[in-house]
């Protein structure tokens, strides 16, 4: 990834390679221009040549270290499969590949000209002119050679037997003819005897060759072609005196000639060709081996440069493609702050800058969803919250009744726990749970029947009791056929329960009030005829009013306790709270029915944790009197009739509850009335008046408690109540007293 | 007569380059050949004083192959340098050059005369001789060459240092660069060094 403060770096090494490219440009225009300079001077070639020879190696190996390191990098890249390398490699193949060959040819052709040309340069034919020429000179001077050669050995005879005195004037008579510059006589150990010269200013004969003296000194006669400078050449000639049979006496003679100006500019010039000829031919092979070796040289260099720069173009071709594959990458795995370096204002620029364009909307947009998407998010949460609290039952489901949300309170509700039910089919979650199943039984109906939208109440039968709720069904809304349905239910069975109980309690008042008044009239009535009449009448008549008065009074009496019952469940009673231990009031409770019915099991399960509670005494000890006379007569008639009563502490969310559960082994409550035990007039008893356990669950509620009733699974009836252990929990609700105002407006 | 021991001086900077570079280019190939094969060395050497000008005599021998005769024969010019030098001796530095002279010959074969020619470069004066070894018994034979006058000379110790040289003379300017690399027609004596007495 690149992002546009990192472009620095790159922009200033692409400003040192420059820089480099430059230096290294003047040094080997340096060094050419040094070549060139010292080439017209020995002296100075020689001294510049180490230096001109190490520039021009440090240029080889600075190039071959380059390249050897863009191969590297290119080769390390390409097994590593860095993005990108196989493009370069391939445009690294075909770039050098285009320039290679035609090099390979230049220099093919090159090398066979060189050869062929070098080759032509140096002709048989111009060899041999050349020494035709040179004999052609040679055989003109040795025609002068000879001449003057003779004239010495003439001279030499002729100075042989001549007089002392007259060697002189024969000297200078003979150089005089022979147009000779100087003729002169020498004896034993070259000392001058006489001499002739044509410029006698300069005193002395020119210095003898070596090699006169040898070959005179063998009598041969002596003759040499010496060259001058100015291209002049003389002709010197010496001659032994004497008979060469008689011996050497060690004179001779030595005569100077010149040679014409004509012959002896051709002749130098015929040299001077001789020379340069000499000079080139001997120039063949090296030249030939150096124009090789220059042009592979040439060729190295070339084709270091042209891979060096292939590489180098294809780098910077394949860089925007790198980039581009990098940012293609990193926006996949989701990174779209990627923004790739502008590489130019050509086409792969635009490709460039759409694609910055491209991160910079996906950007834009993935941050806009991000925000709603955080949005939707709050807003279920706070939906999952209000759900969460609401004592309404909330199921989604799908239309094959797969869980998709269930708050808490509708798996209360429902008896069964629905936390880890998204996802899961309702009947799968019903196996097991009666009411859940009846549940979902009335809503595969209702589905099946093809009603999507519906409110009603449903009756759901479990081992707990009837628990009745308002259920209320409506489609969600969709584009999706599946939306499914979401379904509303509250748990009305306390709600209609008060209304009962309200009802019941109007009734019993009623009762209380409208029959209780006109009883106490009948039976004073009753006991007035039977008083007044029963002493004047005869003993049969006596008896029948006596029986009739009684069965009047008793009947009566009756009905008062039945009016007096009502009036109990009716009346609501000044509540003394006081602390007691609830454990003690049951084991006195128990220790009084053990007396009562010694046959029957009476077993305690009491938590010794349950120090004290704060209720009305008295009413809980009737509480306990009904349950266990309940129980009792329950237990009438069976074998080994058990009866148990356990207390147990308990902590609620905000208070802490006493707990007592009344179980005994006998029938259990009749299924038809579970649910319906502490209603008014509903006893399985043939002589109940139905009223007990009504009284108890109005006791319970007048504490803040609450009662259930069900059977156990091993058998036999099961009634479980929950107090609050501190009056203070109840009156965070108004407390005991204002409990019960709010149970008798209620009721009201 | 001044004269000492001759000493082998140190590679100086330009023959460190120089060994460095023919050591690189003959890994490229064969650069150097053995045209001037053969013994080429400064065998003796002295100055002495004469009227406040110190007068160098040596002595050389030069190669005599048959690949010179030959070349020489067929008109090769050959180019034969005597090099001389003198050092001021500094201790903690390279030594400061006072005198640098080069005495530079060409021998060249005149094939119309049939004689070898030796022509000094500077003056122009020529000899000529009938054979090749007395034409380099002419030219390794050097007396009374003045190479340093006394006022030149402020105290201190002095090196003098003689080398020969034999190469291809009269090369063209235009082939000496392609030339570069194989001129084989080229080679120095190792320096010939003693010290100057104070």
């Amino acid at each position: 990834m690149v992002t546009p403060g990192v472009n620095e770096r790159p922009r200033r090494l692409r400003w040192v390679a420059v820089a480099q490219a430059l230096l290294w440009c003047a040094i080997g225009l340096g060094a050419f221009l040094l070549l060139a300079e010292s080439v017209q001077n020995s002296a100075e070639f020689e001294r510049l040549r180490p230096w001109i020879l190490l520039v021009d190696l440090c240029g080889v190996i600075v190039l071959s270290v380059l390249l050897a390191r863009k191969l590297w990098r290119l080769v390390r890249d390409y097994r590593a499969h860095v993005p990108g390398s196989r493009l370069t490699a391939r445009t690294v193949g075909i770039f050098g590949g285009l320039v290679i060959a035609p090099l390979l040819i230049v220099y093919l052709s090159s090398l066979e000209f060189i050869n062929r040309g070098i080759d032509s340069w140096f002709k048989v034919e111009v060899k041999q002119g050349l020494n035709d020429a040179l004999r052609l000179s040679r055989a003109a001077l040795d025609l002068r050679m000879r001449e003057y050669s003779a004239r010495t050995v003439a001279l030499a005879a002729a100075l042989t037997d001549a007089a002392p005195a007259g060697v002189q004037s024969r000297l200078d008579a003979e150089r005089r003819a022979s147009q000779a510059t100087e003729i002169a006589l020498f004896g034993p150990h070259e000392h001058i005897l006489a001499a002739s010269l044509e410029n006698p200013l300069e005193g002395l004969p020119s210095q003898l060759p070596a090699d006169l003296v040898r070959q005179v000194v063998q009598h041969r006669p002596y003759v040499s072609l010496e060259p001058l400078t100015g291209g002049q050449y003389l002709i010197r000639t010496a001659a032994a005196l004497g008979d060469a049979a008689a011996g050497h006496d060690g004179r001779f003679v030595v005569a100077v000639y010149p040679v014409p100006a004509q012959l002896a500019a051709l002749s130098e010039a015929v040299q001077s060709s001789y020379h340069q000829y000499g000079d080139l031919a001997a120039l063949r092979e090296p030249l030939k081996y150096s124009f090789r070796l220059t042009l592979t040289l040439v060729l190295l260099l070339a084709m270091l440069a042209a891979i060096y720069g292939a590489i180098f173009s294809a780098q910077r071709l394949v860089r925007p493609v790198q980039d581009l594959i990098e940012g293609t990458r990193a926006v996949g795995k989701g990174d779209f702050g990627t923004r790739l370096p502008l590489p130019s204002r050509d086409e792969m620029g635009f490709l460039v800058h759409s694609f910055n364009d491209m991160t910079k909307r996906l950007r834009r947009a993935r941050a806009e969803a991000t925000h709603s998407q955080q949005a939707v998010e709050r807003e279920r949460e706070r939906l999952a919250i209000i759900l969460a609290r609401l004592s309404t039952g909330v199921l989604a489901i799908d239309r094959s009744m797969v869980v998709r949300t269930a708050n808490e309170a509708a798996g209360a509700i429902l008896g069964t726990d629905l936390s880890g039910a998204t996802g899961r089919s309702l009947p799968e979650l019903a196996g097991g749970n009666e009411r859940l199943g009846q549940f979902v039984a009335a809503l595969a109906v209702r589905f099946a029947a093809g009603r999507e939208e519906w409110r009603e109440q449903l009756d759901l039968d479990g081992a707990a009791g009837r628990r009745t709720l308002m259920c209320a069904c409506t489609p969600l809304p969709g584009e999706d056929s599946d939306m499914g349905f979401v379904i509303v239910f509250d748990d009305i069975t306390t709600l209609l329960q008060a209304q009962r109980d309200a009802a019941w309690g109007e009734v019993a008042r009623r009762l209380a009030h409208e029959i209780k008044n006109p009883l106490t009239p009948i039976q004073l009535s009753a006991e007035r005829l039977r008083r007044r009449l029963l002493s004047g009448m005869n003993e049969r008549d006596a008896e029948i009013l006596e029986r009739g008065t009684r069965t009047i009074v008793q009947q009566v009496q009756t009905m008062q306790q039945m009016v007096n019952a009502f009036s109990e469940y009716a009346r609501a009673p000044e509540m003394q709270i006081s602390r007691f231990s609830l454990n003690q009031l049951i084991t006195e409770v128990a220790d009084l029915y053990r007396s009562q019915a010694p046959h029957t099991r009476i077993r305690l399960d009491l938590d010794e944790h349950l120090e004290g509670i704060e209720a009305d005494r008295g009413r809980v000890r009737q509480i306990l009197n009904n349950l266990v006379t309940n129980a009792l007569e329950a237990l009438d008639g069976v074998g080994t009739p058990t009866l148990e009563i356990a207390t147990r502490l308990e902590a609620g969310a905000d208070a802490e509850y006493a707990a007592v559960t009344v179980c005994d082994n006998g029938p259990g409550f009749p299924r038809e009335l579970l649910g319906k035990v502490f209603d008014p007039y509903v006893t399985s008893k043939p002589k109940g008046t139905g009223l007990g356990l009504a009284i108890v669950k109005k006791i319970i509620e007048e504490h803040g408690g609450r009662i259930d009733a069900d059977n156990r699974p091993e058998g036999g009836a099961r009634v479980r109540m929950v107090l609050p252990v501190k009056d203070s929990t109840r009156s965070a609700t108004g407390g005991a007293r204002e409990r019960l105002d709010q149970l008798r407006r209620e009721r009201a | 007569m001044l004269r000492g021991v001759p000493t082998r001086d140190g590679l100086t900077r330009g023959s460190l380059l120089t060994t460095l570079c023919v050591m690189a280019l003959a890994s490229w190939g064969p650069a150097y050949g053995d045209a001037l094969d053969g013994v080429l060395e400064v065998r003796s050497a002295y100055v002495n004083l004469d009227k406040g000008v110190f007068l160098l005599h040596a002595r050389i021998d030069y190669p005599i192959s048959p690949a010179i005769r030959s070349a020489l024969r067929d008109g090769l010019t050959l180019t034969v340098d005597l090099e001389a030098r003198v050092d001021r001796q500094r201790r903690f530095w390279f030594n400061l050059n006072i005198v640098e002279l080069t005495l530079r010959r060409e021998l060249s074969y005149h094939a119309v005369s049939d004689r070898y020619v030796v022509r000094d470069t500077k003056s122009g004066d020529q000899e000529s001789f009938a054979t090749l070894d007395e034409a380099l018994g002419y030219l390794g034979k050097v007396d009374a060459w003045p190479i340093l006058v006394e006022p030149q000379l402020d105290g201190g110790n002095y090196t003098i240092s003689v080398r020969a040289g034999v190469r291809r003379g009269h090369l063209p300017a235009s082939l000496r660069a392609i030339l570069f690399w194989t001129d084989d027609w080229a080679r120095v004596s190792e320096w010939y060094s003693w010290l100057l007495p104070a």
